[in-house]
C-alpha cells in the first residue's frame, strides 16, 4: 500500500524542502512507494490524519498520535543514516 | 558584455535557470539535473508572480477602500517573507551574496570570530535583500555588497551569542539559528526581561501557552487566517457579502500557493546549496563548530506555536497603532512566530513576558517597514514581481532594523526615526552581546 509521509518546517518552503528531497531520494533507493508532501508546522493538526509518519525539522514536543521524527539530521548533514533508519522503521511497519 | 545585458533584460526567470545550469554544471551536477534545477527554480519565479498578482490584485483594492472608508492607513500589503525572498533572489545581489556570505563565514571562522558554521544557504537571502536595498537606495553597488558583508557578521554573531539560549530551551546543542527575525529581534527580549523581573508583582506573573494551543490551534492554520482576514477585510472595504466571500478564498488560496511555489526556487538552489554544505563539512566540522540552521526549527515549540497564535491577530491591532502606517500585515501572519520564537526562549516559556517583547518587536518592525515601502517597492518593480502603480512592503526583511539602519545609514538619510532605532537597537545588541559574554544570557531554574 501506497504510505503517506508529512515533512513539515516552519514556513514550508526551506528546510522541508531539503528533507523532503532526501526522504523521497532515500524511499526510491528502498523501494518503498509513498507520497511525500511538504506542510508548515502549524498545518500538522489537519493533515496528520492520513499520516503514516511525520518529519518535521522543527522539534514538535505535542503527541500527534502518528509516528513523528526528528528531521535536523538531513539538514545538518549529521546522524542521517540513524535518521533514514528510523524512518525506514516506521514505513515497513 | 551585449549577451549578459541581454539575459538580464528578459528577467528573473530566465536569467536564474541559465545562471543556475551553469553553476550546476561547475558543480559537476551533470547536464540533466543541471537543466531540472534551473528551470525549476524560474517555474517557482512564474510561480511567486503569479501569486503575488492575486495577492496585490484582490487584496490591494480591498485594503486601500478599508483604509479610506476607516481614516485607517493600511493600504500597502505585506508580502511577507515568502513574497521577499524571491525578490532578493532575483536581485542583482541574489546569487553573488551566496559565495561572499560564505567567505565572509570563512574568514570569521579562521579568524576565530565566530563558532557558527552556516550551511543554511537558503536564509543568505536576508543579507541579498540587505544588499539589494542598500544598492535601489544609493545605487552604489558596491555600498550594496557592503550591506551583504555587514549583514552576514551581524547574522553570525548572533548565533554565537544565542548559542546558549538554542541549546537550553529549544535543546540543539551544537546548532546555531543566526538568521532571520528570531535572532536579529531577539535582542529586544534581553533587557526587556531583565526589567520584567525587577518590576515587583508583574515578575512573578507567568502564563504557560499550553491550553490556547489546544483552543485556538485551528485560528492559526493558514487557510483559515486568510479566509477570515480575507472576509474582514472585505465587509471593512464596504463589500456585499458574496463579494467578501470570493476575497476571503482568494487570500485563503495565496497563504496555501505561497510555499508551494516558493519552495521550488528552494529546490532550484539545492545543488548550490549541497555543494556547499559539503565543502563546510570537510573543513570546518566537530564539537567546537556550530552548525547554522534556519529558525524554522524554533517554531515546533508549543509556547511558540501558542505566542504565534496571540500574535496575529495582535500584530493587525499594533499595525492599526503604529502612528502614520500604511503597512497591512498579511504574508508573515502565517508565520508569525518567526519574530517572537527567541524571545520565547529568552522568557523561557513565559507567554506573559512574550506577549510584551513580542509587542515592542512587532511594533518596531512595523514602524520600519513602513518607512521602507518605496524602496522595497521599487526593487519589486525592477526584478518584475511588482506592477507599476502598486505598492508593497514585508515585516519580514523589509522591517529589520539591520537592513534598515544599513539603508538609511548608507544613503545618508539620517533622521530621527534613524536615531531612535539605532541607539535602541545598538543598546539592546549590546546588552545581549555582554550577558552572553557573561555566559548569563540563559541561567537555567534551579527550582520551579
Amino acid at each position: 500500500m501506497k504510505k503517506n509521509v508529512i515533512v513539515a518546517c516552519g514556513g514550508a518552503v526551506a528546510t522541508s524542502t531539503v528533507a523532503a528531497e532526501k526522504i523521497r531520494e532515500l524511499l526510491k533507493r528502498e523501494g518503498i512507494d509513498a507520497d511525500v508532501s511538504q506542510y508548515r508546522v502549524n498545518e500538522l493538526e489537519s493533515k496528520k490524519d492520513n499520516a503514516d509518519l511525520i518529519v518535521t525539522t522543527a522539534r514538535v514536543t505535542k503527541d500527534l498520535g502518528v509516528p513523528v521524527i526528528h528531521g535536523v539530521a538531513f539538514i545538518s548533514g549529521i546522524g542521517v543514516e540513524k535518521t533514514e533508519q528510523q524512518i525506514l522503521d516506521v514505513l515497513r511497519k | 558584455m551585449a549577451v549578459i545585458q541581454y539575459i538580464v533584460d528578459l528577467g528573473a526567470s530566465v536569467m536564474l535557470p541559465i545562471v543556475i545550469f551553469i553553476i550546476g554544471l561547475l558543480l559537476r551536477q551533470g547536464v540533466g539535473k543541471s537543466l531540472r534545477s534551473g528551470i525549476t527554480i524560474g517555474i517557482g519565479f512564474i510561480g511567486i508572480g503569479l501569486v503575488v498578482d492575486l495577492l496585490n490584485q484582490n487584496l490591494g483594492p480591498a485594503a486601500q477602500s478599508m483604509a479610506d472608508n476607516f481614516n485607517l492607513g493600511l493600504s500597502v500589503v505585506d508580502l511577507g517573507w515568502p513574497g521577499t525572498a524571491p525578490m532578493a533572489w532575483a536581485s542583482s545581489m541574489g546569487l553573488i551574496a551566496i559565495p561572499i556570505a560564505i567567505a565572509v563565514n570563512i574568514i570569521m571562522i579562521l579568524l576565530r570570530m565566530t563558532k557558527v558554521v552556516n550551511v543554511d544557504i537558503w536564509n543568505i537571502w536576508h543579507m541579498a535583500f540587505t544588499g539589494a536595498i542598500v544598492y535601489v537606495a544609493t545605487g552604489n553597488f558596491a555600498l550594496g555588497i557592503v550591506g551583504v558583508i555587514v549583514h552576514a557578521i551581524i547574522a553570525y554573531k548572533l548565533g554565537d551569542m544565542f548559542g546558549q539560549v538554542t541549546d537550553k530551551y529549544f535543546g540543539l546543542e551544537g546548532i546555531a539559528i543566526p538568521h532571520g527575525t528570531s535572532s536579529y529581534m531577539g535582542v529586544f527580549a534581553t533587557p526587556i526581561n531583565d526589567l520584567l523581573d525587577r518590576i515587583p508583582g508583574i515578575n512573578k506573573i507567568n502564563i504557560d501557552g499550553e491550553k490556547i494551543e489546544q483552543k485556538m490551534g485551528p485560528f492559526g492554520e493558514p487557510t483559515i487566517i486568510g479566509a477570515i482576514l480575507g472576509f474582514i477585510i472585505g465587509l471593512l472595504a464596504g463589500y456585499e457579502v458574496g463579494q467578501a466571500l470570493q476575497l476571503a478564498i482568494q487570500m485563503a488560496a495565496v497563504m496555501v500557493l505561497m510555499p508551494m511555489v516558493v519552495k521550488l526556487i528552494m529546490q532550484g538552489l539545492l545543488p548550490i546549496s549541497d555543494a556547499a554544505k559539503k565543502m563546510l563539512d570537510k573543513r570546518f566540522s566537530g564539537s567546537n563548530f556550530r552548525i547554522g540552521l534556519d529558525p524554522a526549527l524554533l517554531l515546533g515549540d508549543s509556547q511558540v506555536i501558542s505566542a504565534s497564535l496571540l500574535f496575529v491577530p495582535l500584530t493587525i491591532v499594533i499595525a492599526a497603532l503604529v502612528p502614520g502606517n500604511q503597512v497591512l500585515p498579511f504574508g508573515d501572519l502565517a508565520t508569525i512566530g518567526f519574530f517572537v520564537a527567541m524571545a520565547v526562549a529568552i522568557h523561557k516559556g513565559n507567554l506573559f513576558r512574550t506577549l510584551i517583547s513580542g509587542s515592542v518587536i512587532m511594533f518596531v518592525t512595523i514602524w520600519i517597514s513602513n518607512q521602507m515601502i518605496n524602496v522595497q517597492t521599487k526593487l519589486g518593480q525592477n526584478v518584475g514581481l511588482v506592477d507599476a502603480g502598486d505598492r508593497v512592503s514585508s515585516l519580514d526583511q523589509a522591517g529589520s532594523p539591520i537592513t534598515y539602519l544599513l539603508t538609511k545609514g548608507l544613503s545618508v538619510e539620517m533622521g530621527i526615526g534613524f536615531s531612535i532605532i539605532l541607539v535602541v537597537y545598538v543598546f539592546c545588541f549590546w546588552y545581549t552581546f555582554r550577558k552572553y559574554k557573561k555566559q548569563t544570557l540563559y541561567v537555567e531554574d534551579d527550582q520551579e
